[in-house]
């Protein structure tokens, strides 16, 4: 860009040069030819009064012995090349002339004058230009004589080629100045900012958002260094957000991750605890009896001291993981549903289950407030949003809404409830357009390790963990399920009464708990 | 000579079951015992039980679900819940549904019979 401006500068000041130039040789030429027919002009009177000094010393004296004199020193005249007097019958009478001119003789040119009296004068190009002028006159016996003057032009000539040569340079040296300045100008005000500019650019894309431009100027390229510098902090101010955003979004699924994984053990400890509490029980029984009935200086009686150490020992192991993986009583407070879903939808939609599936939230900004802790609120719906994203086809919607009645037509309906809920409650329903559920496997969802997912997809405990949060909180969780249509969870949690929920949202919420 | 308390023992694993007839017994109870829920139904009819001491978890309806037939058919009958430890839902539950005592496992027999007092108003209710 700066370079075709500076091409385009050169070009119009070489063009702007090529025309004052010629216009200036043109005017050179012309001076040329005023002084050369000045010079004539000039030649010509010179001529003249010579011919008629000529003619009078001739008359005076009668004789031609005198004009020799006449023309002594004629020569210093500037440019005077030849004088020569020609009689009528065309010899040369006197002559004077500059060293290595042609000597003069009769031609053409003298003859034709003489003959007819007329006065004639000639540029002769040839070599050194020169003037000849031939001047006739009256000679004693009324015939006619001639004078010849040949004044040279090489001072004219000379001058002109130096006038030539001086334009031509001056020019030349104009057009440099000019062609140079316009190259500074360009580099100082143009390619350096610019150049700065691009080192900015560069430093961005690679990265580095803490480029600023230092441009003090009030013109264009110092508004585009000032724009420059407010995008490069704007993008530094975005990325930060956007860091701080997928940090949070970290975090949380960090913070997810581990209560699941914590509720998971739990799961799993809990089904081990039931497993073998019955058999862990016979033994200690029986041992406890052994240990009644049999008398205390037996011989084997050691070994009976050892089983029951030990089934306590083992007892006291199972209590202290399900102590350690317990979930911890809910910190119940007011809480909003929407954000918590926002959130939880935040981090869905930075796993790759997503898969195109869209989440739909059906739900108003003024929903009343439930009594839930947070964090497992999210953990609820987190698994609830993740069931129904896996169950559903790819580019399908999941829907998120809040109403007393199901979502689900009621025909070919089946359904299944976990928990009670304390009323009033804030019914929300999760649906997805998944291949659903019948009878015989919905009886098996809030099983602990029952998946319909595949291998290594599910922990067959998102359901169960989601029971026991519902549970934890007085509330209750309902599947209903069409083969081949879908699965709706409703999930039922007590309303925060009494806090700062919008009172007409409220009333509302309070009318669909009475309507269920 | 008084009437004997008579227990009802339902648990579907037979170790477990004759541990508790056998405790029982030797307390001087009168104990009849049953496998599942249809057993302990069957058995409930032509006699009435002070106490029955029933698992949680058994093939069949739950003894979570057997509970509220039990409370109609002799509501005089204290229910005694087992289950594992842990289960802590389903105490509530079986609280709601009308047990009167819940026993998780691995518990000691003198536990169990302390509980087993404790419903026949034998001892003061007020954990010892």
């Amino acid at each position: 860009m700066t370079h075709l401006t500076t091409r385009l500068v050169i070009l119009l000041a070489a063009l702007l040069m090529a025309v004052t130039g010629a216009y200036d040789y043109h005017h050179l030429v012309q001076e040329r030819d005023r002084a050369i027919t000045q010079a004539g002009e000039d030649v010509r009177v010179f001529a003249e009064t010579l011919a008629v000094a000529i003619r009078k010393n001739v008359r005076r004296s009668g004789t031609t012995t005198e004009l020799q004199g006449l023309l002594d020193g004629i020569l210093a005249r500037p440019g005077l090349m030849l004088v020569a007097v020609f009689d009528p019958g065309g010899r040369v009478v006197v002559s004077t002339a500059v060293p290595d001119v042609r000597p003069p003789a009769v031609d053409a040119a003298i003859d034709t004058a003489l003959r007819r009296r007329e006065p004639a004068s000639f540029t002769l190009p040839t070599g050194s230009p020169q003037l000849r002028v031939i001047r006739p006159f009256r000679w004693l016996d009324d015939r006619t004589a001639a004078v010849e003057v040949r004044q040279s032009l090489a001072d004219i000539e000379q001058d002109f080629t130096r006038s030539r040569k001086d334009v031509i340079v001056s020019r030349l040296v104009v057009l440099l100045l000019f062609v140079v300045s316009i190259v500074a100008v360009t580099r100082w005000s143009i390619a350096r900012p610019v150049r700065a500019l691009i080192r900015g650019a560069r430093a961005i894309a690679e990265g580095d958002l803490s480029q600023r431009i230092d441009v003090t100027r009030s013109d264009e390229v110092g508004e585009l260094a000032r724009e420059f510098s407010r995008m490069a902090a704007s993008l530094s101010t975005a990325r930060q957000a956007l860091l701080a955003e997928s940090e949070a979004r970290l975090g949380l699924e960090r913070e997810v991750h581990q209560a699941q994984r914590l509720a998971a053990v739990g799961m799993l400890a809990a089904e081990v605890a039931h497993e073998i509490g019955t058999p862990l029980n016979v033994i200690s029984g029986r041992a406890e009896i052994l240990d009644r009935i049999l008398a205390a200086d037996l011989p084997g009686r050691r070994h009976l001291d050892v089983i029951l150490r030990q089934t306590e020992r083992i007892t006291a192991i199972i209590r202290a993981l399900l102590d350690y993986t317990r979930p911890r009583r809910p910190a119940r407070r007011p809480e909003a549903v929407v954000p918590l879903l926002a959130r939880v939808a935040d981090v869905l939609a930075g796993r790759d289950r997503a898969k195109g599936v869209r989440l739909r939230l059906d739900l108003p900004w003024d929903l009343p407030f439930v009594l839930g802790d947070a964090e497992q609120l999210q953990q609820l719906f987190l698994n609830l949003l993740t069931n129904a994203f896996d169950a559903s086809p790819a580019g399908a919607e999941v829907r998120v809404s809040a109403g007393p009645t199901p979502v689900l037509p009621e025909e070919g309906r089946v359904g299944i409830v976990r928990g009670k809920a304390d009323e009033p409650s804030l019914p929300i329903h999760i649906v997805d357009t998944g291949p659903g559920m019948d009878a015989e496997r919905l009886a098996h969802v809030f099983e602990p390790f029952f998946s319909t997912k595949k291998l290594g997809r599910g922990t067959g405990l998102g359901l169960p963990i989601v029971e026991e949060i519902v549970r934890a909180h007085g509330g209750s969780v309902e599947m209903l399920s069409i083969p081949g249509h879908g699965t709706e969870v409703i999930v039922r949690l007590p309303l925060a009464l009494g806090e700062e929920a919008p009172s007409a949202a409220r009333g509302v919420a309070a009318q669909e708990v009475r309507g269920r | 000579m008084p009437e004997p308390t008579r227990i009802l023992v339902v648990d579907d694993d037979a170790d477990m079951r004759a541990l508790l007839v056998d405790e029982l017994r030797q307390e001087g109870y009168e104990v009849t015992e049953a496998s599942d829920g249809a057993e302990a139904v069957l058995a409930c009819r032509g006699q009435t039980f002070d106490v029955i001491l029933m698992d949680k978890n058994m093939p069949g309806p739950s003894g979570l679900d057997l509970i509220p037939g039990f409370r109609r058919a002799s509501p005089a009958s204290r229910i005694l819940m087992m289950t594992a430890f842990g289960d802590v839902s389903s105490y509530v539950e079986a609280a709601e549904r009308g047990a009167s005592d819940y026993l998780f496992k691995p518990f000691r027999m003198d536990e169990m019979k302390l509980a087993i007092r404790r419903a026949l108003g034998l001892e003061s209710a007020a954990p010892g």
